[in-house]
């Protein structure tokens, strides 16, 4: 039996994060990093410029192997984690594998999530979250004509694009009536949704698919509003969940995901999770929430290794907030917070021409969300403004007018 | 050294103050630092002058009080200066933090103590009261007789500190008005034949600040257990050996002064009359004059009178003194200050301890007198004598003599 | 993170002409559009300037974020060097970053930032006002690290004490042509006189007493000077040695310009013997002789000005500094070693104190940073010639609840007792705000009633 002083199982920006964390206040405990994936350390956002292209699968590892080996870590790839016995502190791998821990951090991300689909299975599709799906799905981009994406999120919007560019007649369905939902508000998304109408593809929101049968070389997807798609590559991109299926017996509470204070730490002692797999504390409610975007994986692993190693320095997880960046078309679209609260303000600038927007939610004069397209600001600084509950009153028409330089000012005069 | 102005006359009629200014400029201190206090303020205001005049060429400090004045010089002294400065009264009590630390670090200062006696009562005025409160800190101390004698021994004083057997600060004691305020003639020695006494500053080659010679200065230094307290205690003897050393170094300086300037002191001990008398009085500083004229009065009348005065106070000439002693059957110690502890004067306790050197009894007595600027005239040395003299058939009193008690 | 090389900017400087981004643009991209500068300067509410601009942080979070190992920190230069390459344009770096220092250029298809021009930044060049400096810290310590350490190792300071980083680096910079004077505290409580007849410093250094360092240090000054040496006297003292018995020799030291270089390290009590009071310990502070008790709740007096009380005596320089802003130390100890060559120089560090000041050791710098934030401690500096100038602003401070809760002395306090503090910080800030609006024709002295 292995033994490891830090366990972290997972190799993404949520568990690279509580490394680096671990090992600013412990050099020297032994760290063992195990990972289902076959590939070195990569994160699941890049995958959709693998499949376009625009990156190259061998540059885009986060880490060297050399780096591991500066910071004394045995790497494991390969090797999914299967059970846990939290009472004897053994973690099992799916591999035959077991690792005696004294803290183990569970960052194990989430796998797709596939809609429950007549003759799917029948069905060749894709999906996107490991690197072999990308190199899969980059090798049938260029053979296939027709393509048709299940979901508008940001992994369908973004597979989309890369259908279209490849010059692939593109359909993408959405059961919500609008693109990327729970991404930007539907001023936003149909914005969004018009700049992919104008390159040809058709955008099919508020439908869902009822059944799916093979066609030839492809197959035929049967919508809820009765037309009948058909096509050779399909992409199911109808979100994730997070992956807990090793949890059975183990006594760590589960939700949506794993449940986590805001050290990050489960229900059971020694074991902490971080990441899309977590379900944790929210900035704006309540409930805790899986937040499955990657600045919030970082947020929690750093979180999550600093109270593994005791750092005294350590600080509670300041709660979640939606964050989104998307690039489509040339263009950009930027997301922080949410787009509607109980007692908030709304003000919307929209240039329809020029395809130009912006909206900014207030509440007591603090920002809640601010998005938009094409009217850049600083994400960065925003999620700043909103986490630490900036009063934006003495400035707020400046803000409303010039947010990007108004909050710029701020951050100099405060952040210091 | 820059060149003093040569034109320097042979003699000048000045107080006591003014004279132990005149022997600092022929000492040519590296620095001088003062604050001014009754009645040392002439001899500060002449050292001005002189700097101002060019005719004394030192750094000179004005520091903002005595306690900042011997902390300067300690800096000045650790840096390989010859160093001069002089109080009195209320301004030795407050440098007294520094003053007692000097003779520890074995820096070879000169100091003019223009004695005053102490508060309260508030007084302004002579008597020796401050500088035998600090007879026992470790500063070797002389007490002058004339203006001529302050000159010539603030030089001697110099030689004294940086001899390498001794290497303690030396206090130059002047009574504070009958010395400091007294004018007389003196005699200026030759500065180029002062400057062949003296030789080259010689203060900091035991312990330095230099940054060519660095060394930690005054570490702590002690504490149980380890090689510390041995060490203090290894401090603490050479400093005593120091004391002892400078008996013998003050008489080859007094004598070498004697052999090069043609005019001489007595070093320790000085007897007068002496040598048949049946009994003495022992006298210390200015009042030595009046009390000679009493003593020749007394022989006149045909009594066997003599006098023993104290020029070097501390280290205490113990065999000197017994060797005066020896000559007599009783002494008379007049003191210019008090032991409280002891009801009687500090000079009569030291007294009392040399006649337990002595094989015969020599009876005892102990007179006060001269507090607060009081004269004491022959006509109190008289009745000093006559009590003596008394002592020699009776038993001599056990509570001191108050001279003054009753002048009007 | 062995590195570490940024652009400062000193707002009170910068008088917003834009060379430094049209110089930025002109190099990057050949425009001079300022909209494609990779520094940002914009103008402030009230009439200043402000900043956005890469930070070269230490732990970049951009780098963090980045999913495309595009962005990473190079351990040599210290710069966050962005490879376009491997950028993906998803901009989740800005949301990493919480001081635009990066952000999607539209002109450039792309996301930039300040790369500092291969270690020779334009926009500093450009900046004929002296607003931008290129701050090479490494180097900075390397630089300290080449100098000669002229302290003994091994000194026992208390765990997480700031003293020792403090008098180590002092006298690396003042060199070896000096004589150290240590006051009894903790200076030389942790050895650097010696013991027993062996010194902890490799130049001469000596313990004064606790009332006259400043008197005996200008002995040894003056006498070096007579002989035509430059030996620089150091005092590194506590604060009760220089506020409280040591004050009359200071204050007449300084009063007569006698040439010293007067550190004076502001632990705000005699800690060394086990946190008495001093007068620089400051109201409502606990120390075991301002107890807390039934009928006392610390201490009842505010604490004394020493560096303003200093500045009235027009000294050639003083300063007050903290070690949680080492490079204003560095620039402030380098005026003061020029200033005692022919002045008194005065420098007040405050040196927050593990022991007595009761927080966990590793919070040293964090206390001294959270004192200056909250204005608690004001750093500026003055000479004769130019008045008192704040080097870092007072305006915008922290809420001064923030140092106070940092710090165990003043756990007992209650509100009417933080009001007072914040009321006499105030009363405080306004005096220096209007000697520094007075500059060099403020008198002091007529100031003062």
């Amino acid at each position: 039996m292995l033994q490891a002083r830090y366990l972290l199982v997972g190799s993404s920006h949520a568990a690279l994060e509580a490394l680096a964390a671990i090992r600013m206040h412990d050099a020297e405990g032994s760290v063992l990093l195990a990972t289902r994936d076959a590939a070195p350390p990569y994160s699941p956002t890049v995958l959709p410029y693998v499949v376009s292209g625009k990156s190259d699968a061998e540059r885009v590892r986060l880490r060297g192997a050399r780096y591991f080996e500066e910071q004394k870590v045995a790497l494991r790839c390969g090797s999914a984690l299967a059970s846990l016995d939290t009472a004897a502190r053994v973690a099992r791998f799916a591999d035959g594998e077991q690792v005696e821990y004294e803290r183990l951090l569970l960052a194990t991300g989430a796998s797709p999530a596939i809609p429950p689909i007549a003759g799917l299975k029948q069905v060749p599709y894709h999906v996107l979250r490991t690197l072999e799906d990308a190199l899969r799905l980059r090798a049938a981009l260029g053979s296939a004509r027709k393509a048709v994406v299940l979901g508008a999120g940001l992994v369908g919007m973004h597979a989309a694009e890369n259908l279209v560019n490849a010059g692939a007649e593109t359909t993408v369905v959405e059961m919500q009536p609008q693109v990327l939902p729970g991404y930007f508000d539907a001023q936003a998304a149909s914005l969004i949704a018009q700049a992919f109408g104008q390159r040809g593809a058709r955008m099919l929101c508020g439908q869902a698919v009822i059944s799916a049968a093979p066609r030839g070389q492809g197959f035929a997807l049967k919508l809820t509003g009765g037309e009948r798609v058909e096509g050779e590559l399909l992409l199911v991109a109808t979100g994730v969940r997070p992956a807990i299926d090793y949890l059975a017996g183990s006594g760590v509470a589960a939700e949506r995901g794993i449940l986590v204070d805001r050290r990050m730490r489960t229900s059971v002692a020694n074991v902490w999770a971080a990441g899309d797999v977590a379900q944790a504390a929210s900035f704006y409610r309540d409930a805790p929430v899986v937040n499955g975007i990657l600045p919030n994986a970082v947020e929690q692993g750093r979180v999550a290794g600093m109270d593994m190693a005791a750092d005294p320095g350590a600080r509670d997880f300041r709660g979640a907030v939606p964050i989104n960046t998307y690039h489509f078309f040339g263009r950009q679209a930027l997301s922080v917070g949410v787009d509607a609260i109980e007692g908030g303000e709304t003000h919307v600038q929209c240039d329809e021409a020029a395809g130009r927007y912006r909206k900014i939610v207030l509440k007591d004069d603090r920002l809640s969300g601010i998005f938009s397209i094409d009217a850049p600001f600083d994400p960065g600084i925003m999620v700043e403004l909103v986490l630490r509950r900036v009063d934006l009153g003495p400035v707020k028409q400046a803000f409303l007018d010039e947010p990007r330089q108004s909050a710029r000012r701020l951050m100099s005069q405060l952040w210091r | 050294m820059s060149a003093l102005p040569q034109a320097r006359p042979q003699h000048v009629v000045c107080d006591g103050n003014e004279a132990a200014a005149w022997g600092v400029v022929l000492s040519r201190p590296d620095m001088v630092a003062v604050y001014p206090i009754t009645p040392q303020t002439s001899l500060v205001e002449a050292l001005a002058q002189f700097a101002a005049d060019g005719v004394l060429d030192a750094e000179m400090v004005a520091a903002e009080g005595e306690h900042s004045v011997l902390s300067v010089l300690q800096g000045a002294c650790l840096a390989g200066a010859r160093t001069y400065t002089a109080t009195s009264g209320p301004g030795l009590a407050f440098m007294f933090e520094p003053y007692i630390r000097t003779p520890g670090l074995r820096l070879p200062m000169v100091m003019s103590l223009v004695t005053r006696d102490t508060l309260s009562p508030q007084c302004v005025w002579g008597g020796h009261q401050d500088a035998m409160s600090v007879r026992e800190i470790g500063w070797i101390q002389m007490y002058c007789e004339t203006v001529q004698e302050i000159l010539d021994t603030v030089i001697m004083a110099f030689k004294i500190a940086e001899h390498r057997d001794v290497m303690l600060p030396v206090n130059v004691c002047h009574d504070g008005n009958y010395l400091s305020f007294g004018v007389c003639r003196v005699d200026l020695p030759e500065s180029s034949g002062v400057d062949a006494f003296l030789g080259q500053p010689d203060t900091n080659w035991h312990v330095a600040l230099d940054p060519d010679r660095p060394m930690g200065v005054d570490p702590l230094t002690g504490g149980g257990g380890g090689p510390g307290p041995a060490l203090f205690a290894r401090y603490r003897k050479g400093q005593c050996r120091g004391m002892q050393n400078a008996l013998g170094v003050i008489e080859d300086v007094h004598r070498g002064f004697r052999a090069r300037f043609g005019r001489g002191h007595a070093p320790l001990i000085e007897e007068y009359r002496l040598d048949d008398a049946e009994y003495a009085i022992v006298t210390i500083g200015s009042m030595t004059g009046a009390a000679k004229d009493a003593v020749d009065e007394a022989r006149r009348l045909g009594q066997r009178a003599g006098l023993i005065k104290v020029k070097t106070y501390r280290p205490f000439p113990l065999q000197a003194m017994a060797q005066a002693i020896a000559k007599v059957k009783a002494v008379g110690v007049v003191d210019r200050s008090v032991s409280f502890g002891w009801n009687c004067g500090p000079l009569h306790q030291d007294v009392l301890g040399t006649l337990a050197t002595l094989p015969q009894r020599v009876a005892a007595v102990s007179f006060i007198g001269g507090l607060a600027g009081a004269d004491l005239t022959p006509a109190h040395f008289a009745r000093a004598l006559q009590t003596t003299a008394q002592a020699l058939a009776g038993a001599p009193p056990l509570a001191p003599v108050w001279l003054n008690e009753d002048d009007r | 993170m062995a590195a570490y090389e940024t652009i400062a900017f000193d707002a009170a400087k910068c008088t917003g002409c834009g060379d430094c981004m049209s110089a930025c643009a002109q190099v990057k991209t050949g425009s001079f559009e300022h909209a494609s500068s990779r520094i940002q300067i914009l103008p402030s509410a009230n009439d200043g300037f402000e900043l956005a601009l890469c930070r070269q942080c230490g732990d970049p979070g951009c780098v963090s974020v980045c999913p495309a190992a595009a962005l990473e920190k190079d351990g040599t230069t210290g710069v966050v060097a962005w490879d376009g390459t491997k950028c993906v344009n998803c901009l989740l770096c800005t949301v990493g970053c919480t001081y635009a220092g990066i952000a999607f250029d539209a002109r450039a298809g792309h996301v930039t930032k300040c790369d500092l021009c291969g270690g020779d930044p334009a926009c500093v060049t450009a900046c004929s006002e002296g607003a931008l400096r290129h701050v090479r810290s490494a180097r900075i310590y390397s630089h300290y690290g080449e100098l000669e350490d002229l302290f003994v190792p091994g000194l026992s300071g208390c765990q997480g004490c700031n003293t020792e980083l403090l008098i180590r680096h002092v006298l690396r910079a003042v060199g070896p042509e000096t004589v150290v004077a240590a006051p009894p505290g903790c200076i030389p409580g942790m050895g650097t006189v010696g013991y027993n007849g062996k010194t902890g410093t490799k130049v001469p250094v000596f313990h004064p007493l606790l009332t006259n360092t400043a008197s005996m240090l200008a002995g040894v000054r003056r006498t070096y000077k007579r002989k035509g040496r430059d030996v620089t006297a150091l005092a590194l003292a506590g604060d009760g040695g220089t506020a409280d018995v040591g004050f009359q020799s200071l204050s007449g030291a300084a009063e007569r310009g006698e040439e010293i270089l007067y550190v004076c390290v502001d632990n705000e009590g005699y800690m060394n013997t086990g946190m008495q009071r001093s007068g620089c310990t400051p109201y409502g502070a606990w120390t075991s002789t301002t107890p807390v008790g039934e009928r006392s709740h610390g201490k009842a007096q505010e604490a004394k000005n020493l560096p303003l009380l200093m500045m009235m005596h027009r000294c050639a320089y003083v300063a007050t500094a903290s070690t949680a802003f080492m490079e204003d130390l560095y620039e402030k100890l380098a005026a003061a070693i020029e200033a005692a060559k022919h002045g008194f120089a005065y420098l007040h560090i405050y040196s927050p104190c593990t022991s007595g000041w009761r927080f966990p050791s590793q919070a040293n710098i964090e206390v001294a940073r959270k004192a200056v934030e909250t204005g608690f401690v004001a750093l500026w500096e003055y000479t004769p010639a130019s008045g008192l100038r704040f080097t870092r602003s007072v305006d915008d401070l922290r809420p001064v609840d923030e140092y106070l809760e940092a710090v165990g002395k003043y756990r007992h306090l209650d509100a009417a007792q933080v009001a007072h503090i914040q009321a006499h910080l105030k009363k405080d800030l306004g005096l220096l705000k209007e000697l520094s609006a007075r500059g060099a024709q403020a008198d002091p002295r007529a100031l003062a009633t």
